[in-house]
């Protein structure tokens, strides 16, 4: 086993399918000499050279285009967004071009492609550099959506991504880029985290905690205090949003009757909502609560530190809705 | 006349005379082909206004048909295309059958889309025609992708014909592509429709200089303004892009002045009368690219009146041949709406 950041993780799993495969390929903004402006790309353009390592001018819908011509042609290639904020720019590639691909060629085109980048707030970036767009692509049929909260996964999810035969949009949090360190397997290992299953990150028995991305580690926290006051959480990191692992949710709100989901995004239409819509449809009978949320005001990310603190969940925002479920 | 379109080629550069190639038989096939586009759009505007064509738009070429057939036919097979909405005949030229092209025309469970795609949305890589979609301009950077998948490939010697309406021009996919392909000298040879409206807009609100081409100064490459209703002018200029980009010097900008001579589409042939001077709707009538090219056919003696029928009677007999075979086609099942948004095959093996 390897000690990596969530970073290297990401870095490693990309690096050794670009060994593996030479139709995987990099685009994207600063890529290559600079080596990405976090440094997730840092060596690939001297590795692999600058048709494989690809200096896009700044322009998102190229970048995406581009990435989805190369996929139809049965490449696999890998187009980072500097920042996910920016993928707004080359949407209409996303959700018009390559969500729709395979269905409008009647079955016939398999697109896959990986568009990743950092999202997530927490660090100061303010309105364009800190927003969770999952929700707008969750919504998009032909899509699926990962965010990792652990190195583990990201290393698995980013391989499973690269060989997903469909268009995968990979939410790295910048915010756990090097905050979060775990073991990776050994090259040569082959390890693999398949799309569409959770993970139950701690055990419970009073709630279920239903999240992903760094909220996961915001509910381990809340759940190792909850712990010390005698409530037992269950922590269901999703890791995969898009498709939904609906088996492992249900599994757990059956066991604790109560579900409080956390997300970043704001509250209105995010992931959770979804959640908390099959889960009435579905588990109304197994509820003994009212389904919570904790989630980002309906605001943007402001930048000064009281306005972001104010608006992003926060590990209390999480104690405290998880206390008034466990008594209610 | 509110025109102010210059229909020549550009006083800088004069394209060479690529058209001196081309046999009779070639000759020949060009003005079939222009028939077919023609017949082809005026049998569909007949059975959507019979009601036999129960969905869709029939956005017409009629005007456009030398452009259709003096860019594609150039081309090899190893070639590639991505047609627009009003280019339903290029296709056939790239190796579709008629009757596929219908079948996708009526939905049917046979056609390229299986029903899930209106038109021209469809597609065949092996052909080398690549699926576009209705937001015009958004193709040009997947061509873009499918050069660099070609380069990745070491297939060097394949171009990528991109067509688009003057209108698309003013979108920001179409510079970005524009932008990438020429920073990365990537073969692909723009074909911009100049018809001149883009549905109701007028070119002026549309493009600020004087031709579409002048776009091409922004990004270093060549742009051709030619007679659009000239087919062996547009086959000289589309020609000369298509060695540039073969040569490994990149993009180019062909751009086709021509006139939609109906509406948007099949629903807009009251209105386009409305919002065009039909004063302009019949000069450009007189500019017909078929007579046109007809005449110039038979002016140079290699070419009997009897060789030369309107319409060839075998391009009648394929497209109707194709359209009964699409009526006759089954509806794609209900459920198959659900299938073919994912590829739920395992991907690379694990």
């Amino acid at each position: 086993m390897r000690e990596v950041t969530l970073l290297e993780a990401i870095r490693t799993a990309m690096w050794e399918e670009m060994e593996r495969d030479p139709n995987v390929f990099l685009i994207g903004e600063d890529i290559g000499r600079l080596g990405g402006a976090f440094g997730v790309t840092h060596g690939f353009l001297e590795r692999f050279g600058p048709d494989r390592v690809v200096d896009a001018p700044i322009s998102e819908t190229a970048i995406i285009g581009v990435a989805v011509g190369a996929a139809a042609m049965g490449k696999r290639p890998i187009a980072e967004m500097q920042f996910m904020d920016f993928i707004s720019c080359g949407f209409d590639q996303v959700v018009n071009v390559a969500a729709t691909y395979r269905y409008r060629s009647g079955g016939t085109v398999s697109l896959p492609l990986v568009i990743r980048g950092p999202s997530g707030g927490y660090v100061g970036g303010s309105l364009y550099h800190s927003q969770q767009f999952e929700a707008w692509f969750f919504h998009v049929p032909g899509l699926k959506v990962v965010q990792p909260a652990f190195p583990d996964d990201a290393y698995g999810l980013m391989k499973a991504a690269i060989r997903d035969n469909n268009p995968v949009l990979f939410f790295e949090h910048k915010f756990l880029y090097r905050r979060i360190k775990g073991h990776i397997p050994q090259p040569g290992e082959d390890f693999i985290v398949p799309l569409g299953e959770a993970r139950i990150r701690r055990e419970g028995t009073h709630l279920s905690i239903i999240t992903y991305g760094a909220m996961v580690h915001f509910a381990l926290e809340a759940a190792q205090q909850l712990e010390t006051e005698g409530i037992s959480a269950e922590v269901v990191d999703l890791r995969t949003i898009k498709p939904l692992d609906m088996e492992t949710i249900f599994h757990s709100v059956r066991k604790t009757s109560k579900v409080l989901i956390v997300y970043e995004a704001p509250l209105t239409g995010g992931v959770g909502a979804e959640i908390a819509a099959r889960l009435a449809e579905h588990l109304f009978e197994w509820l003994d609560a009212p389904i919570m949320r904790v989630a980002a005001k309906d605001s943007f990310v402001p930048f000064a530190e009281p306005l972001e603190k104010f608006v992003l969940p926060s590990v209390d925002d999480i104690l405290m809705a998880a206390r008034q479920l466990a008594h209610y | 006349m509110s025109t102010r379109v210059k229909n020549r080629m550009t006083d800088e550069e004069k394209v060479a005379r690529y058209r001196d190639r081309l046999t009779k038989e070639d000759l020949v096939e060009i003005y079939r082909r222009m028939w077919f586009a023609r017949v082809f759009d005026e049998t569909l505007y007949d059975l959507k206004k019979k009601g036999r064509l129960r969905r869709g738009n029939v956005y017409g070429s009629r005007g456009q048909e030398a452009i259709q057939v003096g860019t594609s036919y150039p081309l090899r097979p190893t070639d590639f295309v991505s047609p627009i909405h009003r280019d339903m005949p290029i296709f056939v030229f790239k190796g579709m059958t008629t009757r596929q092209v219908m079948c996708q025309v009526w939905g049917k469970a046979n056609a390229p889309s299986r029903g899930k795609d209106s038109w021209s949305h469809m597609g065949d890589l092996k052909l080398g025609i690549i699926h576009s979609t209705s937001m015009l301009g958004s193709t040009i950077p997947v061509a873009c992708g499918v050069a660099w998948a070609l380069r990745l490939d070491g297939k060097t010697d394949s171009v990528i014909m991109t067509y688009l309406g003057e209108g698309a021009t003013a979108t920001g996919a179409f510079h970005e592509g524009m932008n990438y392909a020429a920073v990365h000298k990537l073969p692909i040879i723009l074909i911009v429709e100049n018809n001149q409206y883009a549905y109701s807009t007028p070119i002026e609100l549309e493009v600020p200089t004087p031709r579409v081409a002048d776009r091409a100064l922004g990004y270093g490459i060549p742009g051709y303004t030619v007679d659009g209703n000239d087919v062996l002018e547009v086959y000289d200029a589309t020609c000369a892009a298509i060695e540039h980009a073969r040569a490994g010097r990149g993009p180019s900008i062909v751009e086709c002045v021509t006139y939609r001579l109906q509406g948007h589409a099949d629903h807009d042939e009251t209105r386009a009368r409305q919002y065009r001077p039909v004063e302009e709707i019949e000069m450009w009538e007189k500019r017909d690219p078929l007579p046109r090219f007809r005449e110039y056919l038979l002016s140079t003696g290699l070419f009997t009146e009897e060789e030369l029928p309107t319409p060839p009677p075998d391009v009648v007999a394929e497209i109707q041949d194709a359209v009964e075979y699409a009526i006759r086609s089954p509806d794609p099942e209900p459920h198959t709406a659900l299938e073919d948004i994912y590829d739920e095959g395992a991907g690379v093996s694990r």
